[in-house]
């Protein structure tokens, strides 16, 4: 696993990165997707937290929780917006977790794995992720009953995994904050 | 031993780069400021090596893929005759790797995404190494600008909704054309005014009307 410990700290010189509706779903969704990856998701993302140094944002689970809450689609959402550096701070807790990941992402993402067994794989994630979403998000949204009606290994849900790959590593933070920049089309 | 070797490995990819300290920039011995080869071994494809500025193109090519990836957009990266081209090959991608000597026929490796994202990863490594103070090639990620986010979204989709109204202002132009007029009535002649004649008070007992 790759350190990224030592550029944890917010930095000054991190242009103001606050997210639009559509991102902050996206974010959360891939820290969700993160969750049906690793059953310790969520400790693991306090862990993370203060790994990165990110206590005084987040101090506990509920702080955290309260965050994701931002998104739209959530059934119970919050209004508002995430800061710059709340936003900074979950986009580097996603990239660590990525990198946590890795191993794991990349069995999905290989076309050299016997396929009965990322066939296997993919199943699993899904399912996981739909009780997630099932669990809490609300479902009367288009998007989450689009999402529902998803194949194990549809696009969507490739493109979460592979934008989790992408992002995993050092070079991960900078790419994935730009993308979660890109305006609406 | 001067040189200095370091290695980026990742499941199906590994990089190595080779190079001596720079003294005269005051660089510590285990550094590398003068890179004097590199290689990248990606399982299943030859084995890769070259100069510096092939590395730098790889960079250059392969970081702002990814990027593009990252917001959902499939697009090809660098041009036909260009040392390094990236391009999307249905579920995969294809590296294009054209030798400036000639003889040397082009090489074009089949990543799949797993591939993609370890030989991305090498390369973030490498450029993240405190250890090689080489100044690589400055990438910045920035958003995307709206129309190539728009080529992401399939054609049909694209029209559907400038269609649908487009044919609902037909429609509805139509229907209005098809609306009978009303009919315009001839002005009539102005009737002569009526002359009231107030009758005279006839009982002088009778009260005021009310204003």
């Amino acid at each position: 696993m790759t350190d990224v410990t030592a550029e944890a700290a917010p930095d000054p010189s991190i242009p103001e990165a606050v997210l639009g509706r559509r991102a902050l779903e996206r974010l959360d969704l891939l820290l969700l997707t993160v969750e049906s990856l690793d059953l310790n998701g969520g400790e693991a993302m306090l862990w993370a937290t203060r790994q990165l140094g990110f206590e005084t944002i987040f101090p506990n689970r509920v702080e955290l929780w309260k965050r994701r809450c931002h998104n739209p689609l959530r059934r119970s959402t919050r209004r508002g917006q995430l800061s710059a550096v709340e936003t900074e701070a979950l986009i580097r807790i996603l990239c660590v977790m990525a990198d946590r990941l890795y191993p794991m992402l990349h069995q999905l993402l290989s076309s050299k794995e016997p396929q009965d067994l990322t066939r296997q794989r993919w199943q699993l994630v899904h399912q996981r992720l739909r009780d997630l979403i099932e669990e809490r998000m609300n479902l009367r949204r288009g998007a989450i009953q689009r999402f529902l009606g998803s194949e194990p290994e549809g696009p969507l849900q490739r493109q979460l995994v592979l934008t989790l790959a992408l992002a995993a590593g050092p070079g991960g933070v900078d790419r994935l904050r730009a993308s979660l920049l890109d305006p609406t089309p | 031993m001067l040189k200095q070797s370091y290695r980026y490995d990742q499941t199906t990819a590994r990089l190595e780069v080779e190079g001596l300290p720079d003294f005269s920039a005051g660089h510590a011995e285990q550094a590398i400021g003068i890179l004097s080869s590199w290689r990248l071994q990606i399982v299943g494809a030859s084995e890769l090596e070259g100069k510096r500025e092939h590395l730098e193109a790889l960079m250059q090519v392969v970081i702002p893929y990814v990027r593009l990836r990252l917001s959902g957009v499939v697009r090809s990266l660098g041009e036909q005759n260009d040392p390094v081209r990236l391009v999307p090959d249905g579920s995969q991608h294809r590296l294009d790797l054209t030798s400036g000597q000639p003889g040397i026929p082009p090489l074009s490796i089949q990543l799949d995404d797993a591939q993609l994202a370890d030989l991305v990863r090498c390369l973030d490594a490498l450029r993240s190494d405190g250890r090689v103070c080489l100044a690589w090639p400055s990438i910045q990620h920035e958003p995307l600008p709206r129309r190539d986010l728009v080529e992401r979204i399939p054609l049909t989709q694209r029209l559907t909704a400038p269609l649908l109204g487009g044919a609902t202002v037909v429609v509805l132009g139509v229907l209005g054309l098809l609306l009978p007029l009303p009919e315009v009535q001839s002005p009539t002649p102005a009737q002569a005014p009526e002359v009231k004649t107030e009758t005279p008070i006839s009982d002088p007992a009778q009260p005021d009307q009310e204003r």
